[in-house]
């Protein structure tokens, strides 16, 4: 279910589960509109007025969520909160009217856009969050991999290992792994890359 | 490349490219750390940045360690991020000195390094050493799991900057499959044991063709 935040209407779309989904929460009906238009082709958009409308519209389907700063009733970093607190997993960019300095990172956001946002610069940031989640995803792979490595060989000798098919085949696809890593991202691109994935680790381990 | 042969002479270890991992893994009381801030101080000598991380030793006591280990050290080229979770009121002159509540706090953790290499940067550094001590006493804050993909995302990060950094861990107090483990993330090892008869010997996995013989240090 879709709600129109233009004309208030309820409408049902067709479900496009494949596209990531991207939500909106801004204030101000021209801007979120556009970030519409320049998204839709590629993502399905939702979009909320308000911090409240927001937090009703997110669930698990969220991929990436656009989170306006300043707004009237819950500012962007208490709905920010809301959403750790959820352990939701969906990645927030914050727009800001003001370039932030190093803080943010530290407040918890995954990203940051300073207004006047550029169409591409959107693409970008938000084709980057998700490309972090499939890190994570892709280093949970990896993880489980090489945790079966190391359960045969704690427990095997290596004239057993040498003749384990099981063995060899799970050195391989650790290797292909480890390479499939570096080539998402460029591994760790930057220093955002670096803390909020770091954060993905911590929240993990709190579940 | 990292020339590491002023302080352990194997050749596998005179050419380490940047980006790499090193677990230094042995008993306790082997001269990991030792090893460690070796590895940095030499570097130092030569004009690379050092960042250690701690959980251990303050962070005053880090900085005075490595004052006395490299005399012509400037505080500017060393980082450390304390781990230990106290405030921390001791003396550390211009080093790069962040505070972190735990060693659980990965992400604490990842924001003082991140400002160590900007820092070192900044102080003209773009070669550099990081040493983490001990992955032993994160493994008790936090699971293997979360320690392992923790080791991959800084060596990432390391590799970036094109950084080396070295590990430490204690492989007495781990059972098996949790070494093997946390091995896999990185991209050598240097292992090391008290030697019979006294003194220490080492040797290298992983780094360069087949693992070395012992070797006495």
């Amino acid at each position: 279910m879709y709600v129109d935040m233009q004309t208030g209407t309820v409408e049902t779309i067709m479900s496009n589960s494949d596209l990531p989904v991207v939500l909106i929460v801004e204030d101000e009906p021209d801007v979120a509109e556009t970030y519409k238009l320049w998204l839709q082709e590629e993502y399905e958009v939702r979009m909320a007025q308000n911090g409240d409308e927001g937090l009703e519209l997110l669930d698990d389907s969220v991929d990436v969520v656009l989170l306006d700063r300043m707004m009237p009733g819950l500012s962007g970093d208490e709905v920010l909160e809301r959403i750790r607190e959820r352990d939701l997993g969906c990645r927030v960019a914050m727009v800001t009217a003001v370039e932030p300095d190093f803080d943010i990172l530290e407040m918890g956001f995954d990203a940051y856009l300073s207004k006047p946002i550029r169409s591409e610069q959107l693409h970008e940031t938000v084709d980057n969050l998700l490309d972090r989640s499939e890190y994570d995803s892709l280093l949970q792979e990896y993880y489980a991999l090489v945790e079966k490595q190391a359960t045969l060989e704690a427990t095997k000798s290596s004239a057993e290992l040498a003749e384990s098919d099981q063995y060899d085949d799970l050195t391989e696809r650790v290797a292909e792994m480890r390479d499939q890593l570096s080539d998402t991202l460029g591994g760790i691109e930057d220093d955002s890359d670096f803390i909020a994935t770091l954060r993905g680790l911590s929240e993990e381990d709190n579940n | 490349m990292y020339d590491l042969t002023s302080v352990l002479e194997f050749d596998a270890l005179s050419q380490v490219r940047p980006g790499s991992s090193i677990l230094i893994s042995g008993p306790a009381m082997s001269g990991k750390q030792r090893l460690a801030y070796d590895i940095l101080a030499d570097g130092m000598d030569g004009g690379d940045g050092a960042v250690v991380v701690t959980t251990g030793d303050g962070a005053g006591d880090v900085v005075e360690e490595f004052r006395s280990l490299v005399p012509d050290m400037d505080d500017a080229q060393l980082g450390v991020i304390d781990c230990r979770g106290d405030g921390g009121d001791q003396e550390v002159g211009n080093a790069h000195v962040h505070h972190v509540s735990s060693p659980g706090d990965l992400t604490g953790i990842g924001i003082g390094i991140t400002k160590a290499l900007e820092g070192l940067h900044n102080a003209g550094n773009d070669r550099g050493r990081l040493a983490l001590i001990s992955l032993s006493t994160m493994l008790t804050y936090t699971d293997k799991k979360t320690v392992f993909k923790f080791c991959h995302v800084l060596s990432s990060r390391l590799d970036s900057a094109g950084y080396i950094g070295v590990f430490t861990i204690d492989s007495g107090a781990h059972d098996d499959q949790t070494l093997q483990v946390i091995k896999q993330a990185f991209d050598g090892m240097i292992d090391v044991r008290d030697a019979e008869g006294g003194g220490r010997e080492a040797r290298v996995l992983g780094l360069a063709g087949e693992p070395t013989d012992w070797q006495r240090i």
